[in-house]
């Protein structure tokens, strides 16, 4: 992109040298004077009512200030567990000391008396009759049952004609459908588009399998910290380690009753999010409560333990997923059930079910999707939450659809791509909208012609896989200033979360914008009491949304400069131009000029005052996102294990700002995908968690994968930034079904559940 | 972590003396990179910890044609997989060494440390099986050798009594036409502990196998030897691809994993052939090259 100066550049990143010299002040960097250190005192059983809690000998050891639990949050709102825990690890007290140790020591020091429940950590045994009820013993009715049901209010309803035989029969059939009576729903989705009875009917082949996918934890380096320290008259001040300020501010004002304006987040650099850093409860709430009582400041941060045993990770879910084709390969109807392990509470991504339509035209369509208790602790978000499990199964499924075709999998896939115009199905009977320009096709393409897909090899045991997934690209409110200084240089300040070079990004968009260099502007993030509001960071939002905001905000500033300068030079706007730094006036002949430093010291003298842009932005309509990946694997057909030969990644970004930082997403998603399908895995029993640190979950180093090679296509995205997309979520969809793609490839058996851990392929092999 | 009083002695009696002394509540430490993370996870509470760190002689890697290797231990795991001499002739024990952790834990890892936690998966033990090693102790009251298959006692403990400290291993020589080789089944390319460890060692004479040594690592309570395997293979001349499977069915057959988190004990036992196969096909071709 040769018409910018500074967007479209491989430029270092704006935090790349406080990142490297360790300049860079993390949560757990932050120290006040006089801080005590807090410490969560964790359910010891994973399913049990509390009988009794006991804090006297905690209290008497020294060194202990204070020990909170339930009794303490005046505003009844729920921060620990009172008469019931839901799984291994769930907080119900928390102790402040003068010493980390001392704190450790005392929550070891809480006695808590407990009847041991009964425990269900399955998500398909959950929903049985015979498990134990986590919240309530109500039911909701299966697929089959909800379609009876809505024929039965249907002929109830209709009053011209006696159905009663045929309302006996449906009855009839309720009770036969008895093991559709799901235990323990937390929450359900039902969508459906077309009519997927006829598209069966009308199929070549149909093709039914159940998917399995575990739960992961995002494994950001910096576990979850906060410091709270709240004053003598009661305002709030908290250093967090979040992707979203603002609502760790509203998540503590709503927790506890608090006024926002009495509340002061101040976000420190982040440690890696992925997701995973919204949630108020895990360490931001009982820090506040600890200083509260104390008056004094508290830092409370978890383990790495204990990010296993209460983070909130990823959830695992079951996918029963069935697909009708033409023999000519046309997709013509897809069927999906899914049941997803919400954990304690409800919240897992549910709703990401409906992508099994993936970037297919896909005329019937019918998706129904449970959450379902288990006694493991609740999920949030993880890059392109719920869609990386979703693609597996819809992407596994279409390989073998293409295998038992006899059609290339990449053909058959650029066979059925969505195109620009295409009615966008969903929106139930509303119609729906046309399909954006968005680079499906060129991105399979890409990834395609970078391996050279046609004339691809492979030796023994080895094998290639192929696989495609979008996302929507976000967006949210933000607003940011732009200021200019009396040397030119440029400050830009905002209150979003630098997520992997959003920031960067940002310096970048202002500094083309203002015609100066790169390296001459920087960045402030304020607090919520001093920065204007920004939406958190994250599901791919930043880019766009502070993009944009960016973009108005430096046009708003050359608007003054153009202004100053008119002032200043004593002509018309119109014969203005800002270049390379300086307003120069266009057609004349002895030409004049006056910098942007010129500019700004001269404005502190005017009416109007100092240079300050101005930007906020809401929201527009985003176009989808997506990435295509290709991998070409090993198998050790003796001992299971999966060797990445080489890994190509290519994803639609609308325009790369900065193709360095692409890059690196690229890279990071595919990664993480990549671990998903071989390793990562929360593995849970009777007894709750039983892998909670890296020896036993593992995720990948350096050492197991080639260089991911990125490719970068760039079909501009209408409302974005310069034509920019999110970036960050979509690599992770498409790697876990490539990686199972590749091994039914190299050794022709298909493993429908992950991780593909050596002892899953051994077992997959013998039943070959 | 619990608070601990710490010692630097400087000799092995002194520290002898004070392990001796504070038996059952004193840890030795070495590299720290077990201990610690014991101590961290509180499953290890000592309240006396005393480093080996000050002694001098503990450290080193000495070789002799005639009276074979020496190898102090506080030696890391680090200079064992880059000894010119290890790699050569005693290469599972650079291949052990090499497979601990990381670069970097393995600059801190000892091999007295490996071999003294007693862990059944330590990845030098099966090398150590195989290159039969004779442990060097030391007390307050002298010196004493402990050949490396008589050391373990369980998961987690050896014959040392207390006031007992390892302070080398010693391996014969070996010969030129001798090969050994240590494999692990892993997930994780590296930082994983073993799910299977087999080393095998043999020496060939004319043609013929002999002194073959099979050490299983992480499928019994503590690492042990295949001597049925090693039968097998030292029976019959030459080791075919039949011979070969017997072995390795035979050290199947001899080890006793468990299923745990990990893995089944089924897929241990079937590791254990695959990597006993392969061990002893390597040791072979590295004897005659
Ligand atoms: C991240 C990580 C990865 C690891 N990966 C592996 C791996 O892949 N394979 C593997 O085998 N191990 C692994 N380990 C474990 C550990 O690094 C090794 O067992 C190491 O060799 C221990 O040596 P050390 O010097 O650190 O022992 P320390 O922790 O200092 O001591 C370990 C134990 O041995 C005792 N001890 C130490 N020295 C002596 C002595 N001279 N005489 C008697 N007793 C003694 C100590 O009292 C203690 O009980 C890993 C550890 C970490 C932290």
């Amino acid at each position: 992109m040769s018409e910018y100066s500074v967007l479209g550049k491989k430029l270092p990143r704006v935090d790349g040298l406080e990142k490297v010299t360790g300049a860079a002040q993390y949560g757990a960097d932050i120290h006040r004077a006089g801080m005590l250190y807090g410490k969560l005192v964790r359910s010891k059983h994973p399913h049990a009512k509390i009988l009794s809690i006991d804090t006297s000998e905690a209290e008497k050891l020294p060194g202990v200030r204070a020990i909170v639990t339930q009794n303490d949050v005046e505003s009844g709102r729920r921060v620990f567990a009172t008469d019931k825990v839901l799984y291994l690890g769930e907080p119900i007290a928390a102790v402040a000391a003068t010493d980390p140790d001392i704190a450790e020591e005392a929550a070891e020091l809480v006695r808590i008396d407990y009847e041991v429940l009964p425990v269900v950590q399955d998500v398909m045994q959950s929903i049985q009759p015979t498990a134990p009820r986590l919240h309530s013993d109500d039911t909701k009715d299966g697929p089959t049952r909800r379609t009876i049901k809505a024929q039965l209010k249907k002929l109830q309803d209709d009053e011209s004609q006696d159905h009663s035989a045929e309302i006996a029969e449906l009855n009839a059939q309720l009770g036969i459908l008895e093991d559709e009576l799901y235990y323990n729903i937390s929450a359900e989705t039902h969508s459906a588009i077309g009519d997927v009875e006829a598209g069966f009917a009308e199929s070549d082949l149909v093709v039914e399998d159940t998917y399995v996918i575990p739960r992961v934890h995002q494994t950001y380096m910096e576990p979850h910290v906060s410091v709270a320290d709240v004053d003598s008259i009661g305002k709030i001040t908290v250093w967090a380690s979040t992707q979203g300020p603002f609502a760790i501010r509203s998540g503590i004002a709503g927790t506890l009753g608090i006024p926002l304006n009495r509340i002061n987040v101040i976000p420190t650099t982040m440690g890696g999010g992925f997701g995973g850093r919204f949630g108020v409860a895990l360490t931001h709430v009982p820090a506040v409560l600890l200083s509260q009582k104390t008056g004094r400041p508290v830092k409370l941060q978890m383990t790495r333990e204990e990010e296993f045993l209460d983070g909130r990770p990823a959830p695992g879910c079951v996918i029963k997923l069935k697909t009708g084709v033409t023999a000519d390969g046309r997709i013509l109807v897809r069927q999906a059930l899914g049941f997803w392990d919400s954990g304690s509470v409800s919240g897992a991504s549910i709703g990401s079910t409906i992508r099994v339509r993936g970037v297919y035209k896909i005329p019937n369509l019918k998706v129904d999707a449970y959450g379902v208790y288990t006694n493991k602790s609740g999920t949030a978000a993880y890059r392109a939450p719920g869609t990386p499990q979703v693609a597996f199964a819809g992407e596994s499924q279409l390989d073998e659809i293409a295998r038992q075709l006899g059609i290339d999998p990449v053909e058959f896939r650029l066979k059925n791509l969505r195109e620009e115009g295409d009615l966008i199905p969903g929106g139930g009977q509303r119609g729906g909208s046309n399909e954006p320009k968005v680079g499906y096709k060129e991105t399979l393409q890409a990834v395609a012609d970078a391996v050279d897909w046609k004339n691809r090899t492979k030796g023994p045991n080895q094998g290639w896989g192929v696989a495609i997934g979008d996302w929507t690209n976000g967006c949210g409110p933000g607003g940011m200033y732009v200021s200019v200084h009396e040397d030119g240089s440029v400050r830009i300040f905002h209150g979003s979360m630098d997520i992997t070079g959003t920031d960067t990004a940002l310096a970048q968009i202002v500094a083309e914008i203002l015609t100066v260099p790169y390296e001459q502007v920087t960045i402030t993030r304020g607090d919520t009491d001093s920065a204007p509001y920004a939406t958190g960071s994250g599901g791919s939002v930043v880019t766009f949304t502070m993009g944009n905001t960016a973009k108005l905000a430096a046009e708003d500033t050359c608007q003054r400069i153009l202004e100053l300068a008119a002032e200043r030079l004593n002509t018309g706007l119109e014969n203005l131009e800002l270049k390379d730094g300086k307003v120069s006036v266009l057609a004349q002949d002895s030409p004049r000029s006056i910098s942007l430093g010129e500019l700004a010291a001269y404005s502190l003298s005017t009416t109007g005052g100092p240079i300050v842009g101005k930007g906020s932005f809401a929201r527009q309509p985003s176009t989808p996102a997506l990435a295509a990946q290709i991998a070409k694997i090993e198998v050790d057909p003796e001992a299971g294990r999966i060797k990445v030969l080489k890994m190509v990644s290519s994803q639609d970004v609308g325009f790369a700002i900065n193709p360095m930082a692409v890059e690196g997403q690229i890279e990071g998603g595919t990664v993480q995908g990549y671990a998903w399908a071989t390793m990562e895995e929360m593995q849970y029993d009777e007894n709750g968690n039983v892998n909670p640190g890296f020896v036993d979950y593992r995720v990948p180093t350096s050492a197991d994968l080639p260089t991911v090679e990125s490719v970068i296509v760039e079909v501009e995205a209408p409302n974005g930034p310069f034509g920019a997309k999110g970036v960050g979520e979509p690599p992770i969809i498409p790697t876990l079904a490539a990686m199972a793609n590749a091994v039914a490839d190299a050794v022709g058996v298909r493993v429908t559940e992950l991780p593909m851990k050596p002892e899953r392929v051994l077992d997959a092999l013998s039943r070959k | 972590m619990r608070n601990f009083e710490f010692f630097e002695p400087t000799t092995v009696e002194e520290a002898s003396s004070l392990l001796a002394q504070y038996n059952g509540k004193a840890r030795l430490l070495a590299g720290g990179t077990d201990l610690i993370i014991g101590m961290k996870a509180r499953t290890e509470m000592p309240e006396y910890v005393i480093s080996l760190e000050n002694i001098p002689g503990l450290d080193g890697i000495t070789y002799d044609e005639g009276s074979g290797l020496r190898v102090g231990a506080m030696t890391k795991m680090r200079a064992l997989e880059t000894d010119a001499i290890i790699r050569d002739r005693y290469t599972a024990l650079a291949e052990g060494a090499a497979e601990v952790g990381s670069i970097q834990i393995r600059h801190l890892a000892t091999l007295g440390g490996n071999i003294g936690h007693a862990s059944p998966a330590a990845d030098a033990a099966a090398a150590l099986l195989v290159l039969d090693a004779q442990v060097q102790i030391g007390s307050a009251d002298g010196q004493r050798t402990v050949p490396i298959d008589a050391l373990f006692t369980g998961p987690g403990t050896t014959v040392l009594e207390p006031g007992e400290i390892i302070t080398a291993f010693e391996f014969p020589p070996r010969p030129a036409n001798s090969g050994s080789q240590y494999l692990k089944q892993k997930i994780r390319e590296v930082m994983d502990l073993a799910f299977v460890g087999v080393a095998s060692a043999v020496t060939l004479n004319d043609g013929a196998v002999e002194n073959t040594r099979i050490g299983l690592a992480a499928v019994a309570p503590t690492p042990i030897r295949a001597t049925e395997a090693e039968g097998i293979i030292n029976r019959y001349h030459p080791v075919t691809k039949e011979i070969l499977e017997q072995a390795a069915e035979a050290a199947s057959a001899q080890s006793r994993p468990i299923s745990d988190l990990r893995c089944s004990a089924e897929y241990r036992r079937q590791i254990v052939g695959v990597l006993t196969r392969r061990t002893v096909q390597t040791a072979i071709n590295r004897a005659q090259s």
